[in-house]
This record gives structure tokens, sequence and C-alpha cells, in this order.
């Protein structure tokens, strides 16, 4: 008996960094899932990779699969038997098929009737086999960003195959993948080191690798580039300016993770430090090292071999290096000769989109747009900078610098417009117009870029949804999602009561003849898209489902008033009565549902508790009208829950559906009137009340 | 390895000895190696096909007026096409870097995902930009479609970028310091003259009327010589207008709206032709199948 240990590896030809990560997360727990429903639960399972390999380590299998009891149902009871009483042809087949006597058979009632049954003992199979039958389709069946198709025309997958290891407890399980047979032999690393040799296990594997300088798991190199880069740094007298996702791609992009370090020319260190290092990151996947704030003329990144025998590989990289910072050093020059003001008319020949125009024509409309929302919000103040950063806003676009560091846009243009003179709120609007561009980032830092930010990703959003161009699955080609959470976001932590919805057509209309006229209609597909983006924002802000949907329902006209309410919820449905209130509405809702609207007339109520839940409706709006104008939610929710008693009395006291047509459409109105205002806040009925909660409340 | 020519000496003895056909290169201006017909058209249907070969390539729009250290209007690729791709390509390429005299035992040579695609010819491909210690040295790619038809067998497309390899093998400063012949010219001393006027040819002079006749011009002979199933002569006047395109975009001549239009019935030639050619050969019985197994070389 071995210890269950099963070691997979699948050697390809260099794999994308991005695709590696999800492709062995996904290997792994879809591995685990097929193991568990075969009740052959792994002690342990760790998946890892390299860009030539994709490695799994399985412990703790049992060998083989425990045995199972299968029933198999027969012909039905009234054909299994002659009127005799002696078997019918079709019971004694079902008796043959399961190697029984027709006497051993047993009866089975079902809910089409009663069914002859059987008993088939299913012996489980060993584990090498049960993996040898799930590993082809599971690996073929993983989910690549981008498959190929190579040789013959063999695939689709990420890259060619070469080699498989599949070893449980030392022996080989036999399978193969696009006829690569699994094996017990690897290679090391493919220039240093490509003879092949065998491994008897992961321990072995793992040891051998190392001593040809291959690190088999991310984590070991990523963990030894960044110790390696901080040491380097430290001995330079500075600190390693880390970049998380920059040091996860260089984890996987090498198999042995030798850091390299190189020297520039200082004179670069004139260069925005934004431009330096993203050529740096961008062109050369190299880090930067400052000491006290301020950048040293060195960068550190990997070289997939332990050391530089000879200074080539560093020699190679500080010539990239040079060249790349040479080039940003003439473009910021070239940039230089024509300030950000004399490239409006360049955006002319610069297309947004081949059916939504040209840049110029985004900026005019982004002008107009960000003034009216200025002046829907009063920032009158603010306006003019706003009206500024618009006219400039894209006219980075058209510089060199940008062409070449794409991911610099925005903040390119910042730089040059701080260097233009440009005032302060001007060239930090330019500056941050694409913030947030990830959930860490922060909002724009002002509020003529919270302006210009709202009206740039408004723009684009109504003109491809105005076209019909809306993202799909995962196919969001204009970054459609991304442009709506932005908007929702400076609105939520910019405190900003901007309503969108009516500013849609408006929008619409500034694209004039480049929008077909269906675009219009086409504005509710995209106010759906935007309260997704919303429940998505409140949602990731911890607030629970149902509360966010009974806020959103009430309306959506301002998102930081929505977040209030949704908030206020949170607490509010921990108050004695709150959720008896949401039963009530809930009751409420569906007695009034359906049945013709008519005025109240408050003189007809009945005394007792119908003419008290009369008086309590009306303190209850006026209350509420006081709450709201406050912006009060938490008295508002206090105020609602003082009427469960009342609610609860008039339910059991008086009977709404009463004979009389008009008593019965006076209490009619009277709960419709009580509805509507429990819905001011959120629409309580879409509350979820587990069962129990009410109770306890 | 410290010469232009010498490198493309080594690649050529290599790749010929791989059993490549040693093609000369086509002499009509093409942006790559990879329009070029023994690129283009034959990595489509069934026949086997290795071909290698040096491609002058011109981009009028990169022109600059023999300034600039790095760019040029018309730089040299060395191509190689291997249909099928054998399964040890990429260590076959291993070796011809070794052929350069790249030694890789104090070299860091890495393959980081890099997709092609060109849109004006229907192809993409799947594969990498070969990093040589830091410096993207060769295209390597695995082609998946062209000419908007999905292709069986694959083939692999390897471009050597020469002026760049020559210069980063020397640590040269600039494209025109480097050597074209050992210890004779400089690259400067053979092209800079081309590379001043071709840059104000493009940018400054080049007759934006009489290049839009043309583009006509060869867009309709294109059309009338596939009507007449001469899809050789077809393809020709297809590249004549992408050149065109691209010289007229150089010269500032192409609006946003126009740029669309022109870039799409190019496209549409090169489409057209790609299944015209696939048609023909296979009205004359894909000869280079029946010549049985592509030749591996004598390696």
């Amino acid at each position: 008996m071995g210890s269950g240990e099963f070691l997979l590896e699948v050697r390809t030809e260099e794999i994308p960094a991005r695709m590696l990560p999800p492709a062995t997360q996904e290997l792994a727990s879809r591995l685990f899932e097929e193991l568990m429903a075969r009740r052959l639960p792994p002690a342990s399972v760790l998946s890892t990779f390299t860009p030539r390999r994709l490695v799994l380590v399985l412990t703790g299998l049992s060998a083989r699969e425990p045995d199972r009891d299968e029933e198999l149902l027969g012909p039905p009871v009234k054909a299994a038997f002659r009127p005799d009483g002696s078997p019918s042809p079709a019971a004694e087949g079902f008796a043959r098929r399961c190697g029984v006597e027709v006497g051993a058979l047993r009866r089975r009632e079902t809910e089409k009737g009663e069914y002859l049954a059987a008993t088939r003992h299913l012996p489980g199979r060993p584990v090498a086999e049960v993996l040898a039958e799930l590993l082809p389709r599971l690996l073929t069946g993983l989910a690549w960003a981008k498959t190929m198709r190579w040789g013959e025309g063999t695939g689709p997958w990420v890259r060619p195959v070469h080699g498989i290891v599949a070893l449980l407890d030392g022996a080989v399980v036999p399978f193969s993948l696009f006829d690569v047979a699994a094996g017990d032999t690897t290679v090391g690393h493919a220039t240093l080191s490509p003879e092949p040799f065998r491994v008897g296990g992961w321990e072995s594997y793992r040891r051998e690798l190392a001593a040809r300088g291959v690190v088999v798991e991310v984590a070991e190199r990523r963990e030894r580039l960044l110790a390696g880069m901080r040491e380097r740094a430290a001995a330079a007298g500075g600190e390693l300016v880390t970049d998380e996702p920059l040091l996860d791609k260089l984890a996987a992009i090498c198999e042995i993770p030798g850091v390299l370090e190189g020297a520039f020319d200082p004179r670069f260190l004139a260069l925005p430090r934004e431009v330096l290092t993203a050529s740096l990151r961008d062109h050369q996947s190299a880090l930067t090292v400052e000491r006290e704030g301020a950048l040293l003329p060195l960068f550190l990144t990997v070289m997939d071999r332990p050391d530089d025998p000879v200074g080539r590989v560093r020699a190679g990289n500080e010539w990239v290096v040079a060249a790349r910072l040479a080039d940003a050093e003439f473009f910021a020059r070239k940039d230089a000769e024509t300030p950000l003001a004399g490239r409006t008319e360049r955006l002319r020949s610069l297309a947004f989109h081949e059916r939504l125009g040209s840049y110029a024509a985004k900026s005019e409309r982004l002008e107009r747009l960000a003034g009216r929302l200025a002046e829907l919000l009063g920032w009158t103040e603010e306006r003019p900078a706003a009206l500024a950063a618009a006219r400039l806003l894209k006219t980075d676009l058209t510089t060199e610098m940008v062409k070449e560091l794409t991911d610099l846009q925005g903040v390119v243009g910042g730089i040059y417009a701080r260097e233009q003179g440009h005032p302060g709120a001007v060239w930090q609007a330019i500056y941050d117009q694409y913030r947030p561009a990830s959930p860490e980032e922060a909002i724009p830092r002002g509020r003529a870029g919270r302006l210009v930010g709202l009206a740039d990703r408004l723009d684009t959003l109504v003109g491809f949804f105005g076209l019909g161009l809306v993202p799909t699955g995962s196919r969001d080609p204009f970054g459609l999602r991304r442009a709506a959470q932005g908007v929702v976001r400076i609105l939520l932590e910019g405190e900003i009561p901007l309503a969108i919805q009516p500013l849609l057509p408006e929008a619409v209309a500034l694209y004039g003849d480049l929008l077909p006229a269906a675009a219009a209609g086409r504005m509710e597909t995209l106010t759906t898209f935007f309260a997704e983006r919303i429940r998505h924002q409140l949602a990731l802000a911890g607030h629970a489902y149902d509360e966010i949907e009974a806020g959103l329902a009430a309306g959506w006209a301002s998102l930081p008033d929505l977040r209030r309410r949704v908030a206020a919820l949170q607490a509010g449905r921990e108050q004695p009565g709150f959720l008896a209130v949401v039963l009530a509405a809930k009751r409420i809702a569906n007695i009034t549902r359906g049945t013709a609207a008519a005025p109240l007339r408050a003189d007809r109520l009945a005394p007792g508790v119908e003419s008290e839940l009369g008086r309590a409706s009306e303190e209850l709006a006026a209350g509420l009208d006081a709450d709201l104008a406050a912006g009060d939610y938490g008295r508002s929710l206090q105020r609602i829950s003082r009427l469960a008693d009342l609610l609860e009395r008039f339910f059991v006291e008086v009977l709404v559906m009463d004979p009389d047509p008009e008593i019965r459409a006076n209490r009619l109105a009277l709960l419709r009137g009580l509805g509507e205002q429990l819905a001011r806040v959120a629409v309580l009925t879409e509350m979820v009340v587990e069962k129990g909660e009410s109770r306890s409340a | 390895m410290r010469s232009f020519q010498e490198l493309i000496l080594a690649l050529s003895r290599f790749w010929a000895d791989a059993g490549c056909v040693l093609q000369q290169p086509l002499d009509l201006e093409v942006g790559a190696g990879t329009m070029a017909p023994d690129t283009f058209l034959r990595v489509l249907g069934p026949e086997p096909w290795r071909v290698a070969y040096v491609q002058p390539s011109r981009r009028p729009a990169d022109g600059r007026y023999g300034d600039n250290p790095f760019r040029l209007h018309k730089h040299y690729q060395f191509q190689v096409i291997l249909k099928p791709a054998p399964a040890d390509v990429q260590q076959l390429y291993v070796r011809s870097l070794e052929a350069m005299g790249i030694d890789l035992a104090v070299h860091d040579l890495r393959f980081e995902e890099d997709n092609w695609e060109a849109p004006t010819l229907g192809a993409w491909g799947v594969g990498w930009q070969v990093m040589l210690d830091g410096m993207e040295i060769t295209q390597f790619t695995y082609f998946q479609q062209a000419g908007g038809i999905d292709l069986a067998p694959i083939s692999c497309e390897i471009t050597y970028g020469l002026e760049r390899i020559t210069m980063f093998l020397g640590l040269e400063r600039s494209i025109y310091d480097i050597r074209w012949v050992p210890g004779g010219p400089t690259y400067r001393q053979v092209r800079h003259q081309e590379e001043v006027e071709a840059s104000r040819y493009a940018f400054e002079v080049a007759d934006i009327a009489l290049l839009q006749q043309q583009f006509e011009g060869w867009e309709r002979e294109a059309r009338r010589c596939l009507e007449a199933a001469l899809v050789l002569p077809a393809y020709e006047c297809a590249l004549k207008c992408s050149h065109l395109f691209n010289l007229l975009d150089a010269r500032g001549a192409v609006s946003v709206t126009e740029r669309v239009g022109l870039m799409k019935r190019v496209r549409d030639l090169a489409v057209a032709c790609a299944a015209e050619y696939l048609a023909s050969r296979e009205r004359l019985g894909f000869p280079l199948l029946a010549a049985g197994e592509v030749h591996d070389g004598e390696r």
C-alpha cells in the first residue's frame, strides 16, 4: 500500500502568464469535485505551475473507490406476472439481465406504480483507473482565454503539449493527451538543462528540478524574487518600490527565479516619475528603487537563469532600457513643442469609435455634458475648471508619449498640463480622468475631475449602448462595465446626489446624427445596466441582497441617499416590530394587488382599530415627510416599526374583504395608502424574512 | 556574429539545412515577410511547405529621415515558414540562435505571449515574442487563420528582425552604426541616403491624387485577374493596393472615415485571393502533397 500520492505534470510550450493561475486552480478544483463525487477525497491538493508546466499533487487518496449498490428498475409489477402468477417474459428477461432468479427480485413502489427491482453490487474501481479516465477530459476541458491548434491541426488547447508525468505512488497512470502518453520522465530548464530524467513522486520531482535550478512552485519563486530584489535595493541604499501585479507576472514567466539588476543614466531621472516607472514596467517588466521618495537610477527584473556569468544579460537589459528611456525623453521633448491647447484640432483625425465619430466630437460633447452636470449640482465655482479640463481632456491621445505608453493616458495629459501652467484643478482633473481604473484606486481628487470623469463615462456608455453594443457575458471589449462602475463609485464616494436616468436622453441628444433613432429606446437597457452595477457596488460594501433590492425599488435618483437608506435597513431590521411590519406590507401588497385605486374616505372608517390605523397612516405620512427631508432614515424605520402591533390587531379584528363593496373599497384604499407610505424609504416587500426571524423581533 | 550579412548567411545556411526552399525576396513593396505569397498563400490548404527568405519590408509611416537610431522606413526581415510546424520547432529555433553565434549558456532566453493579428489579411496567429536578455529578437507565431480561412495543417512562422539582432549583439547605439560587411561598409553607408529620400517622398512629395488613382486602378485590375482565375497576379495587385494605402496614410491623406473603408477594400481583395488560391491548388490536385513529405534537411 502506498500513501496515495498522485503527481501530475503537463509539460507544454510557454503558456501566457495571465492564463496560468486560473487554469491550475480550475484543474485542481474540478478534479477535487470529481473525486469527491466518487467518494475519493484526497487529504491535500496542491496546484502550481511554471511557464512550461502545469503541476498538481494530491495526497491521501484511497486505493480504490468504495463499493456501492445500485438499484435497477425492471418492468411494472402489472406486466411482470401472468394471471396464473407465473412470471412474464419481461420479468424473466429483467431477472436474466440482473443475473438472479425472478424469485429474488424485489418490489419497489414508485410514483408511477409498483415495479420489479434488483440490486446490483458495483465494486469500486482502482483510483488509477478513475484518474486515467478523468484527466484527459478535465485537461482538454480547461477554459483558456485563447486557444490554438498545432501540427496537423491538433488541439484546440493553450499551447502544444510535449510531455506528461502522471504517477500514483510511483506507478504511471496510463492516459494520453493529444497523443502524448503519460510517463515518469520530465526535463529540466529549456536551454540550461533540457536532458530528460525520471522521477518517482512529488519529492523526487521537486528535488531533481531544484538540483537544476528550477523552482517548481510559483509562490516560492515569487518569494525568492521579492527577497532578492529587496536585498539588491537595500545594497544600493534604497528600497524596492513593490508592484504586486508585476511580481506575479515575473514569477509566472520564469522557471529559475534569477534577479537581474541594471542601471540607467541618471539624466533619465529628469523624466516624470510616472513615465519612468511605466516605461520600465511596460517595456522591460522591471521594478524601480527609491530613496527618500526619489527614484534611484536602478531597475530590477527577472532572468530565467541563476546568474549572469559574463554580464551579458545585464548589458543587454541595460541597452534596451537605455534605448527605451531615450525614446521617452525624445517623446517628452517632441510633445512639448505642441502644447495640449494646440492639439485639439488633431483630435479630428482620431476616431473614438468608427461609428461614434472623432475624439474632437467627443471633446465637444464632454464640455457640454460636464457643464450641464455642474449646473445640475450647483457647482458653479468648479464649472470653469471642468470646462477647461474637458477641452483638453483627450488631447494627450495625440502625444507620442501616450502612443508609446498607452496605460499612461490621462496621467501624461495631466503632467503636461501642469508643466504648461494650467491651474491645479485643471491639470488634476485631466490627470485623474480614468480614476478609478481598479477597485483599489481612489476616485478623482477634485470636483472638476469628478465632473469630467462622470461626463466622459456617461458619454461613452450612452454612445455604445445607443449603438446596441452591449456587453454580454464575459465579452466587454469597450470596458463598459468598468465605466459604469466608475460612475457609480464617483457618485457614491464623492457623495454626489446626481440622478443618472434623466441625464441619459440629454447625453443621447448630444451625439446628434451619430446615433440612430433607436438609441433613445436603448437607454432602458443602460438604466438596467447601471442598476446592476449599483447592486454590485453595494454588495461589495457588505449590504445584504434584499436590503439593496428594497432600497433600489424605492428609487435611486441619488446614490448617496440610496446608500443611506440601505444602511438604515441593515440596522432597522434588528428593531422590534420591523420584520412584522415587513410581513404586513407583503400582506397589504397581496390584498390590494389588482384592485382598483379609490380615494380614502376617512370619515367612513369604523371606530376602533380601523380608525386608529387611518390616523396612524396620516401621522406616518407627516412623520416621514419630516424624516425624509432631514435624511433621517433610522427614525423613519423606527416610526414604521412602531406600527407592528396596530397592524397585527387590524388584520385580526378587521375583515378587509367585507361583503359591502363600499366598505371593502374604503378599507383597500386605507391599506393602499399605508402601503405607499411603507415603501417610501425602501420597498419593504422586497425584504426577505427568514422563518423565525420575525418572531425574534 | 558581428555583421549584418554574416547574420543573413548564417540563417540562410541553417534554414536551408533544415529543408527550407531558400527563396529570394519578393520583388514588390510589402510591409512584412508575411505578406509575400510564399507565406500568405502557401500556408493555406493541405500542402506541406518549408521556406526561408530575407524580405525588405517597407513601412512608410515609420520613416525618420535617417535620424532615428531605431526606426526605419525599410527594414529587413528573415522569414521562415515551416508547414506543418514540427513538434520540435522551438528547439529548432533555439539551434538557429546558436548558429548565429549566440551562446545560450550566458544569455537569458524567454518566450513571452504576443499574439499576432493582421486585419488587412484576415489573418491571426498565436505565439510569442522571443526575448533575449530583455530584447525582442524574433516573432514566433503559429498561424491559425489566413484570408479568413481556418488553417490545417498549422504553419509556424519565425520572423527575425535582422537590424535589431545585429545591433543588439554588438550593443550598438544606432542601427546606422552596425557593420553590413565585416571590416567593410556600415549600414549607414549602404542605406542612409535611401532612408532620407524615402522619408521625404512619403511625408512630403508623393502625389496624393496619383496614388489614389493607382489604388483604384490596381484594385480594379485585381478583380479582373480574379475573374480570369489568375490568382497570383491578382494577389500582386492586392499587395500594390496595400502599399499604396500605407503611402497615402504616411502622407496624411487618409481621414478617419476613409481609413476604415480603404483597409476593408484591401482586406476584401486578400480574402478573395486566399479563397481563389486554395481553389486553384485544389484544381491542380495539390501538387506538393503528391510530391510527398517535404524533406527534413540534413540535420
